[in-house]
Parts: structure tokens; C-alpha cells; sequence
């Protein structure tokens, strides 16, 4: 069974169902939950599907990763470096904004004191 | 032996991450989510890919939950 | 009229919909999965090894992709500045309580070593997995662990707004030479020998870039933390 897993159809099979189905997790998450912090602790987990989707789909078993050394200087069977660099960016940013809306719950508990969303109608007269 | 260890990781990770979404209390909730991380770690480790690993270790499993436990305490929750 | 108060509709039906959806488009890509995706990371891999530079990621993130980091940290100094915007006080703050002991103590021990790992893994970012970002995420964590162990401790605002303008100003200024002395935006003007990759003075102005983003995540990331734990209890 260990032969037949690592093929790289079967990797890549692997990959994008077992993210999809954390996003699914995710996106069950946000919309059935009533309290405000679990929605931005299921976006979190959303966007983590997404890394693990985006690094996993080009990924060769065969390759070395992409840092070069006295001993590793054959560039042509190394990983490609532009989806981690990509990645690196997009893990910063999503930490950042995440701390954005967090800083807008709190301001507006310390204002109404409400965290259910379904009390949340200031907007709806 | 890779496309097995992939395998076992991932459910791993939907197993914990369904139990973040489920749990009442707050506090357990953030303290897995930095489970969910751990395994993302180890994924990326797998994929060959050691600056992701290392910055979303530092991140992921370092700096957002603290932040999450920081709000969770002005928002007067309990332990 | 019961049953629509028990069951959700309208989330379970959105919920199935977007599942079909996502079903369909992961039949299609699984179907036609090509073995081997065309990317630009071989040719980008070639040209690295004229700059240099043992870690390829440093050179796509900070030279290839170099205005795309510029915009990165513009979006981190908006985040910043939105939280200092709405969680900002100056009244004293009581929302710290007095720390074990143990906890100062072990503080003590910790804080220069969390320190200079922080600042060795972002001086060494173009040799070794590492770089700015993370080097910048261990220096604000190290901050953090000050900031819960003692109760008067907080880093100074001055200091903090003069690290975070040295580094954007500077910044620019090296892409602007860049400009003036190579006809392109951050080009690289120091000597970048490839005979010298390995050691610490190489790759150009690769490892100054890196250094001054680190410095620059770091203080961000340090004042975001101070904010979220600042703010008087007035409930």
C-alpha cells in the first residue's frame, strides 16, 4: 500500500481533497457559529486551507528544496521558489487584518456589550 | 512512505480543526486552533518547503493565538 | 411555520449549493490533472545563481519581487495604524495584574535569548531558511513575554515611531538610488560576486533589504501587541 500512495497522481488526489474538506470545515464553522470571535477563529482556519492547497499542488517528491550550498548546486531538480515566497506574504497579511477585526470586536463590546451576532441590529429600523 | 505520512497528517488536522469549530468554552477552542497550526507545520515540513515552516510556526502558532487570547480577555470572557 | 424555526434553511441550502459547486470544479481538475505544471521558478532558479545568493526564496522575495514586499509592508503600517487608531489610551492601565515569580524569573533568562535568535535568524536570511519576517515576528514575541511579566514595563512611543520611519524612508531611498545609478527601480548597486556565496557579505544589497524589513515588521508587530494589551479596564 506504501507504493501506491506515493505516486504523484494519487499525492496530488491526496492534496486537494484533504484541503478542500478543511475548508469545508472552515465555511461550517462561519456559518452556523453565533459568537464573533469563533467566525474570525474560522476564517483563520480558512485561510490555512488554503496555504496547505497552494504549496502541496506543486509539490515533486523527488526534489530538494530550493537553497543552494557547496555541495547543492544543481538548480534543475530543486522546488520552485515563487509559490513560497507568495505564501510567506499572504501568512503575514492574513495575521494582520485578523488583528484588525479583532481590535473592531472589542471596541464595539466595550461600546453595546453584545458578542451574538443575531443582536447585532442597530441597522435593520 | 511520504504519501502515507501526507495521509495520516491531514486527517489529523480535520479531525482537530472540526473539534475547534464544536467546543463551548473560548479558551479551548484558541488552544487547539495552535493544534491546527502545529500540523500545518508539519505538512509544510513534509512539502520540502522550510521558510513557510518557519514563518508559520513563528506566526501561526505563536503570535495569532496570543492575540486571540489578548481579545478574548477584553471581551471579559472567563477562563 | 415550526419547522422553519428549528431548521436554518436558507444556511443549509447556501451551504449545499456552494458544495456542489466545489464538487464540480474539483471533478474537472482532477480529470485533467497535467503531470508537470509550467511554472517560471526553473528560470528564476538559473538566474539567482548570478546574484549569488545561497537562499532562493530571499531572492524572489526581496529582488524579483521586490515592489511586491514594498506593498506588503504598506499593508502591515495600514493594520498598524488602524489598531492604534481605535485601541489608543493614554490613561494608565489596570487591566495587568501582579506576575508570579517564576515568571519574572525565567523572563530574565529568556529575554536575550529570544533577542539574539530573533536577530540571527534575520541577519542570516540569505543563507539559511529565515529572513525578515520571522526574524521580526521572535523580536515582537520576545516584547510580549516583557510585556505580561512585569506590570510598569511599555516600550516607549518614540522609539518605536523612529525605528518604523528610518525604515520605510530608507526603503525607498535604496530603490531610488537603485534608480539613479542602474536606470531600474531597486536594482542591485553593490558588488554581488558569485564567487563569494556563502558568506555573509554577499548577494549585493539583498541582506540590507531584508534587515531593514525585519526592523520594520518588528516594530509593527511590537506595537500591535502593546495596544492589544494596553487599554484601561473602565468597565
Amino acid at each position: 500500500m506504501f507504493e501506491f500512495l506515493n505516486q504523484p497522481e494519487v499525492i496530488k488526489v491526496i492534496v486537494t481533497i484533504g484541503s478542500m474538506l478543511l475548508f469545508f470545515v472552515g465555511l461550517f464553522g462561519l456559518l452556523t457559529r453565533k459568537h464573533i470571535i469563533k467566525i474570525f477563529i474560522s476564517i483563520a482556519i480558512m485561510e490555512s486551507s488554503i496555504f496547505l492547497l497552494f504549496i502541496g499542488l506543486t509539490f515533486n517528491m523527488d526534489f530538494i528544496a530550493p537553497i543552494l550550498d557547496s555541495t547543492h548546486v544543481n538548480v534543475s531538480n530543486m522546488n520552485d521558489p515563487v509559490p513560497h515566497a507568495m505564501i510567506l506574504t499572504a501568512i503575514v497579511i492574513g495575521m494582520a487584518v485578523l488583528a484588525l477585526g479583532l481590535s473592531f470586536a472589542i471596541e464595539y463590546f466595550k461600546l453595546t456589550g453584545k458578542t451574538n451576532i443575531d443582536e447585532m441590529n442597530e441597522m435593520r429600523h | 512512505m511520504t504519501g502515507f505520512l501526507i495521509l495520516a497528517t491531514f486527517m489529523g488536522i480535520i479531525i482537530v480543526s472540526f473539534a475547534v469549530i464544536i467546543q463551548k468554552k473560548l479558551a479551548d477552542s484558541i488552544i487547539l486552533l495552535m493544534g491546527v497550526g502545529l500540523g500545518s507545520v508539519v505538512l509544510f515540513f513534509i512539502f520540502k518547503a522550510p521558510d513557510v515552516a518557519l514563518t508559520e510556526a513563528v506566526i501561526g502558532a505563536g503570535i495569532s493565538s496570543l492575540i486571540f487570547l489578548m481579545a478574548l480577555k477584553h471581551l471579559g470572557e472567563e477562563a | 411555520m415550526s419547522l422553519k424555526r428549528e431548521l436554518p434553511t436558507s444556511t443549509l441550502s447556501g451551504f449545499a449549493l456552494s458544495g456542489l459547486l466545489v464538487l464540480t470544479i474539483l471533478n474537472i481538475l482532477l480529470q485533467n490533472m497535467p503531470n508537470k505544471i509550467q511554472t517560471a521558478g526553473e528560470a528564476l532558479l538559473k538566474l539567482n545563481t548570478q546574484e549569488g545568493v545561497a537562499n532562493a526564496v530571499t531572492t524572489v522575495v526581496v529582488y524579483f519581487r521586490g515592489f511586491d514586499t514594498l506593498g506588503e509592508i504598506a499593508v502591515l503600517f495600514i493594520a498598524s495604524l488602524g489598531i492604534g487608531l481605535i485601541l489608543h489610551t493614554n490613561s494608565r492601565c489596570d487591566i495587568k495584574a501582579e506576575s508570579n515569580f517564576m515568571l519574572q524569573t525565567a523572563s530574565k533568562i529568556l529575554f536575550p535569548i529570544i533577542m539574539l535568535f530573533g536577530v540571527y535568524v534575520m541577519i542570516y536570511g540569505h543563507l539559511s531558511p529565515g529572513g525578515g519576517f520571522q526574524g521580526g515576528v521572535i523580536i515582537a514575541s520576545g516584547v510580549l513575554l516583557l510585556l505580561i511579566s512585569y506590570k510598569t514595563f511599555e516600550v516607549p512611543h518614540a522609539v518605536i515611531v523612529a525605528l518604523e520611519t528610518f525604515a520605510g524612508v530608507s526603503y525607498v531611498l535604496i530603490g531610488l538610488i537603485g534608480l539613479v545609478v542602474l536606470d531600474t527601480f531597486l536594482g542591485n548597486f553593490l558588488p554581488h560576486d558569485i564567487s563569494q556565496m556563502g558568506m555573509l557579505l554577499s548577494g549585493g544589497i539583498i541582506p540590507l533589504i531584508y534587515i531593514i524589513v525585519g526592523i520594520k515588521v518588528g516594530s509593527e508587530m511590537s506595537m500591535i501587541v502593546q495596544n492589544l494589551i494596553q487599554r484601561s479596564n473602565d468597565v
